[in-house]
């Protein structure tokens, strides 16, 4: 039983945009109403040959429904049928662009690293809704930081440190668990050692248990020859790693994630 | 009550076309991305716990489960067994397979995608090599929850461009 409570609680769609109200139809379009309920009746059993069949059956009745198109392609993404998600995920999009854009720039990125296929999504969605243009859909990251992650993997690291840099300086804007993590990556990667340690040394601020802060300033201590520190926050990072303190997504890994053999590897130096 | 009865009619009408082994009863299977045996291809040899249940990877809530983790994956493709394809192969090609309640792995199918998603072969010596290699990865960790073993289902997808391997997800 809890088997089936696990699989059905990860069956539910984690990058789900919210539930559409079907009470708005109700008065006003009796088969978009109906399209709704059997959208939201085929979101349960995601996957299942039912499930697609509801979906179809609510396109048929409504088909401007872009939420039935958009659950429907939820499965492929998943299962790795990246065709056939595209083809639905981008019919949504053209019915409902301001709702499916930051998502499907979001998946291009974090499945495919495509990162272009991103930033093409999140800069159109940019134009249209002005720099707040929300959050990844595992609550991760503003899309914001998504963009510098993917102009740091098309090699433009100053465009990534100008975009997050410019993020975090908006008083409205509360910092996600990462934003200096990453900062601090790309900053040791340009070669700025001061200033990537500053900012993993505020990471931690905001995530106190992660290891991947510990093993990037173990990192960069080794570089500047400070053999304690470095073996010090290494040692920190890995009984972080040990007792379960990592990142963690279901689908995918996170972009620069470390991994419990990248601190042994780099603790091997000391031996 | 008119709406009532309208929505009653189309939900029965939708519901019954379950009942009956009508063509759109083919038209998915089961499960999106199951994998049926298929004996022009597949290894008879190869046998699963439960052709009837098996699971997606991220059902267990722990990720790709491979010993090493992702280093290991990303080593052994990247680092001991180089790969690479002909100059036009660009774009992304999935292997979807079943680990089973075992470990091993069988049933293998291929995915191509070109950058703007549309399906496309990868030349035939790079998608024999990548599924050679990847026939060969031992470190699956068997599924498991609650002192019960499960098949299931895990891909990987290898980002391509021009015939030199970038990166395995997932």
């Amino acid at each position: 039983m809890r088997l089936i409570l696990i699989v059905a609680a990860l069956s539910i769609p984690v990058y789900a945009i919210s539930q559409p109200n079907c009470e708005i139809y109700k008065s006003s379009n009796e088969p978009c109403y109906t399209a709704c309920l059997l959208s939201i009746r085929a979101t349960g059993p995601q996957g299942s040959r039912q499930s697609q069949k509801d979906f179809d059956a609510a396109i048929e009745l409504c088909p401007s429904f872009d939420y039935a198109y958009f659950e429907k392609s939820v499965p492929y993404l998943k299962r790795g049928e990246f065709a056939t998600w595209k083809k639905l995920i981008d019919k949504a999009v053209e019915l409902n662009p301001i709702a499916h854009l930051g998502y499907r720039g979001w998946c291009k990125y974090q499945f495919l690293r495509d990162y272009r296929g991103s930033l093409m999504d999140l800069e159109k969605l940019e134009s249209v809704m002005g720099d707040d243009i929300g959050y990844s859909m595992n609550g991760d990251y503003h899309l914001e930081i998504v963009k510098a992650l993917c102009y740091k993997g098309i090699g433009d690291r100053q465009k990534a440190i100008d975009i997050i840099e410019s993020q975090l300086s908006k008083p409205e804007y509360s910092p996600m668990p990462y934003d200096y993590l990453h900062l601090g990556i790309i900053k040791m990667e340009v070669g700025d050692v001061g200033g990537a340690i500053e900012l993993l040394n505020k990471s931690i601020q905001y995530s106190e248990y992660l290891p991947d802060n510990y093993y990037y300033l173990g990192l960069l201590y080794k570089k500047q020859g400070m053999i304690a520190k470095s073996k010090s926050n290494l040692e920190k990072a890995r009984a972080y790693y040990q007792k379960g303190y990592k990142r963690f997504d279901p689908y995918t890994h996170p972009m620069d994630q470390v991994f419990i053999a990248d601190i042994e590897r780099e603790l091997q130096d000391f031996d | 009550m008119k709406q009532f009865i309208f929505i009653h009619i189309i939900l029965i009408a939708l519901c019954s076309c379950g009942q009956n082994a009508t063509k759109t009863d083919f038209e998915y299977p089961l499960q999106v991305g199951d994998i049926t045996f298929d004996p022009e291809v597949d290894d008879p040899s190869f046998k699963l716990c439960d052709e009837e249940r098996v699971l997606q990877y991220y059902n267990f809530g722990k990720g790709l489960q491979y010993k090493g983790e992702k280093p290991a994956i990303n080593e052994y493709f990247l680092k001991s067994v180089p790969i690479s394809g002909a100059s036009d192969d660009t774009g992304y090609l999935t292997l979807r397979f079943v680990v089973n309640c075992g470990g091993k792995t069988g049933r293998f199918r291929v995915l191509g995608i070109d950058q703007g998603y549309s399906e496309r072969e990868f030349s035939a010596d790079l998608t024999s090599k990548l599924l050679k290699a990847t026939r060969q990865l031992d470190g699956w960790v068997v599924g498991e929850y609650d002192g019960r073993v499960f098949d299931y289902y895990q891909y990987l997808t290898f980002k391509i461009e021009r015939g030199k391997l970038i990166e395995v997800l997932p």
